[in-house]
């Protein structure tokens, strides 16, 4: 008994639209790969004994604080701005804002005095609290460091 | 019409699951790691980098371990705590208590891990800061003499004979504060060479080794920070730029305490058991690693704070007439004097600092 024949099957509008966002699709995942993959906006990290525990955009403050506990001590690290009077910005002498430990009950304030940091890859260091808050990501700057002595 | 949409689709999945080719001399590690009183910050590049990163951590730690002085299991803390008896002691610390020897007599005493009796003094070693009345520190600048600490090494080099030992004179105790991190970035150079590490940079807390150059093809860029504002991490005297380089320095606003308005920071001198009062803020060491060590840098950036500015640079002069190492010092008066002859290091002044800039030859 012979075999029907299949219908032949003609490309509908669907057909096309399916074809357009797998492009698009494909498209986007291999442009954000090529690019490197990475976000490049300024993240700041937070990490306690080497454990990371939390990523944000220094803007995610701009309304209040975020306080850490860890070691028996209490850090608050906060932007460079006065919360209560946001007018008058507490900038660091170089203009730049950024984030700062504005608090802690740790014995050596050592982190409080680091002041505001706003470049990828400077940081802030408690280590009685082993807390450090690290800048990455952001737009190179050229005339920035990698490090710094000191 | 169904096949040309059919390469279509595959064209661009095809598109999609190309990632960009892993470059092994760009992929990258980055680990912060708490340790030796400091916060350590190393990046590691290459196709072993990770292996690299955490191979380097787990020497940090062991080099923690061994050498501190505030852990009572530690070595250090069993030499201090032997009374001027005999120990055994690593390797790590057989090297160190040698290197620290002779940085101690090349700089006549300006460098001094024996400095430890008159550092308690002041309570730099537990933060718990206090003025010592000038009877203790009679009472303890005797015991500051690194000739009387002994050692003998072993002569078995498989390691299953009699290990090495170390003695201290009678009351005396030392700490490796001012070369252990010079040491540990020595440790570093080993790591990243046996993980074919092309490039790295780790900054171990004033401590900076740049391992090659950077992805770029630049050289580092290291700050220098202004001892006069501690507090803005966007404050330099200057950058330096290297590549295969060392880079340490010790400053008199690095760890300090005020007491009646009068400011006493953490460099004893071992002369007087005072804070170092010789005119400078900070001292920067440079050398290569081929050439130099990060002991060495660790050990001169203290020891030439302590010495001034005069001394420090006659001192430079006559170490392989100023090409075994390079300086950046930072005056009290306000001045930043540059002393490399052999242009080890690109550096950029901070016009705007208010410093005035001198070189030395």
């Amino acid at each position: 008994m012979p075999m029907k024949p299949p219908p032949k099957l003609r490309p509908t509008a669907w057909d096309g639209l399916v074809v357009l966002c797998v492009a698009a699709l494909a498209l986007g995942t291999a442009f954000f790969q090529w690019r490197g993959g990475t976000s490049q906006a300024l993240t700041a990290v937070v990490s306690v004994d080497g454990t990371e525990v939390d990523r944000f955009a220094p803007a995610d403050l701009a309304a209040s604080p975020r306080t850490y506990e860890h070691n028996g001590y209490t850090l608050e690290v906060a932007l460079s701005i006065d919360y209560e009077h946001p007018a008058s910005s507490v900038l660091p002498p170089s203009g730049k804002s950024g984030l700062c430990v504005v608090r802690s009950d740790c014995p050596t304030q050592d982190c409080v005095h680091t002041g505001t940091i706003t470049e990828s890859g400077q940081s802030i260091v408690c280590l009685p609290a082993r807390f450090i808050l690290c800048l990455e990501g952001g737009t190179p700057d050229p005339d920035g460091v990698d490090a710094v002595l000191g | 019409m169904r096949r040309f949409t059919a390469y279509v689709l595959l064209t661009f999945l095809f598109l999609s699951g190309c990632s960009a080719p892993a470059d092994p001399d760009t992929a990258q590690e980055s680990i912060q790691v708490i340790a030796m009183d400091t916060a350590m910050l190393i990046t590691t590049y290459g196709e072993h980098s990770v292996t690299a990163a955490y191979a380097a951590e787990d020497r940090i730690r062991e080099l923690e371990s061994a050498l501190s002085r505030t852990d009572p299991d530690s070595e250090v803390s069993r030499l201090n705590a032997a009374g001027g008896e005999a120990v055994e002691i690593s390797g790590d610390l057989q090297t160190i208590l040698s290197q620290s020897a002779q940085y101690s007599q090349e700089t006549g005493g300006a460098f001094d891990i024996t400095v430890a009796p008159a550092a308690t003094a002041w309570g730099f070693t537990a933060d718990r800061f206090q003025i010592p009345s000038q009877t203790e520190l009679d009472r303890l600048l005797p015991l500051v003499d690194s000739s009387q600490v002994s050692i003998i090494p072993s002569l078995d080099s498989s390691g299953d004979g009699p290990k090495a030992t170390a003695r201290l004179g009678p009351g005396q105790s030392v700490d490796l504060g001012a070369i252990a991190k010079g040491y540990a970035a020595d440790q570093l150079c080993k790591v990243f060479d046996a993980n074919e590490i092309p490039r790295a940079l780790a900054d171990l807390g004033g401590n900076v080794l740049a391992w090659g150059d950077r992805p770029d093809g630049a050289p580092w860029r290291v700050g220098i920070q202004d001892p006069a504002h501690p507090d803005d991490k966007n404050a330099l005297v200057g950058v330096l730029e290297i590549v295969d380089s060392f880079a340490v320095t010790s400053g008199s606003y690095q760890r300090y305490f005020e007491q009646d308005g009068k400011r006493y920071h953490h460099i004893i001198d071992p002369a007087t058991g005072y804070p170092a009062d010789s005119g400078l803020t900070s001292v920067t060491v440079v050398a290569g690693t081929g050439s130099g060590s990060g002991a060495m840098c660790d050990a001169y950036s203290t020891a030439l704070f302590i010495m001034g500015e005069e001394k420090a640079l006659d001192f430079w002069r006559s170490q392989l007439n100023g090409s075994l190492f390079s300086l950046v010092l930072v005056t009290e008066d306000g001045r930043v004097v540059v002393a490399d002859k052999i242009n080890r290091f690109a550096f950029a002044p901070n016009e705007d600092s208010g410093y005035a800039y001198e070189t030395a030859s």
